[in-house]
């Protein structure tokens, strides 16, 4: 009866996706041993199925490969504000992010080339360059970005998310007729057009659309109020992870991914 | 004349550090008339087109654009972000 209890644990944590599940429970849940639960958990890891999230007690098994980005996606979509945002992860400042991109060059260890970091930095840091340059002095309550890296299933996955206007309000004052958010998310992602008119700027998204595209190790997805887009390769499997909850996200959330080797 | 970018640090990223670097670059260089302005990235970590963009504008509407010359370099990151900024400058056809 291995393969019956080894899938009953795969379900069970199926089931709870985002928080992952202990082994303590797994035991409680299914009615087997621990010493069984624990064997099972070894080839599932060694299979990789699963990975481990956590230390000692608060160890947590997860299905592999699924980017883990609901607390992201929460702070950055509540309609309340968010209260306290936790600093590990939420940059307040432009100087913090600067200074956290530097994150990136750790993803060496993981199999991220000498060759590829540079780009993957250059791009993230100009998607959290854009969250502070169309959103100074207009944040609808908590300033910053949240920024969070998370390797899984052989990918490097960044997410950059905003309380901010979002892209529509950014191109609505240089381009009044644009007809709505995911015609916005289209042009900022595709067209030379500043939202800081006159300022000659709007580069910044082209160059991460172009550098995620070249590449068929990468994508990136993005969303915005309910408009939505994707470039890549990998760009659809990022856009799967945006797509709920579908009431609109004020802000903007992206998230890049980039295979590892 | 030589800058090199990486005492600007290592990863260049932003539109208001690419003004502030450029800023700096000015004070400090006293090129002859027909002088290049050449700009060394070995030792860069990382470059983003907006910090790129504002450091070559700046130097080259002081300088004149045939002056400033980005030296060659392996780093994917400069040699994609000049391609961006090559591409938004060019005139329209």
């Amino acid at each position: 009866m291995k393969t019956d209890t080894r899938r009953k644990i795969m379900a069970l944590i199926r089931s709870r996706c985002a928080e992952g599940v202990r082994p303590v429970e797994m035991v409680r849940h299914l009615g087997v041993t621990a010493q069984a639960v624990h064997y099972h958990l070894r080839a599932l890891l060694s299979s990789g199925k699963l990975e481990v999230v956590g230390r000692g007690p608060t160890t947590r098994y997860v299905v592999a490969g699924i980017p883990r980005f609901d607390a992201a996606i929460r702070w950055a979509t509540s309609a309340a504000p968010p209260g306290q945002s936790p600093s590990q992860w939420v940059c307040e400042s432009r100087d913090v992010f600067l200074g956290r991109l530097a994150r990136i060059s750790a993803l060496s260890k993981e199999g991220l080339s000498d060759r590829e970091i540079p780009l993957l930095i250059s791009a993230v840091g100009e998607i959290g360059n854009n969250c502070f340059d169309h959103n100074l002095g207009k944040w609808r309550d908590s300033p910053g970005c949240w920024f969070e890296i998370q390797v899984t299933g052989k990918k490097a996955w960044t997410l950059i998310a905003d309380r901010g206007q979002g892209i529509f309000r950014s191109i609505e004052r240089v381009l009044p007729k644009i007809v709505g958010e995911q015609e916005a998310l289209r042009v900022a992602f595709e067209q030379v057009i500043s939202g800081r008119a006159p300022e000659n700027r709007g580069n910044g998204l082209k160059f991460v659309r172009g550098t995620l595209s070249l590449y068929p190790q990468c994508g990136i997805a993005c969303r915005s109020g309910q408009g939505l887009v994707d470039y890549g390769p990998l760009g659809p499997e990022c856009r799967s992870y945006l797509e709920k909850p579908t009431t609109p996200w004020p802000g903007t959330v992206t998230l890049v991914v980039w295979s590892l080797k | 004349m030589k800058i090199q970018i990486k005492k600007f640090g290592t990863i260049l990223s932003s539109r208001p550090a690419g003004r502030e670097a450029a800023l700096v670059m000015k004070s400090t260089l006293r090129p002859g008339p027909r002088e290049k302005v050449e700009l060394d990235f070995s030792g860069v970590l990382a470059v983003g087109p907006s910090w790129l963009d504002e450091v070559l504008t700046s130097l080259q509407n002081d300088f004149g654009k045939e002056r400033v010359i980005c030296l060659p370099t392996d780093n994917l990151s400069v040699i994609e972000s000049l391609k961006i900024i090559d591409a938004t400058h060019r005139p329209s056809p």
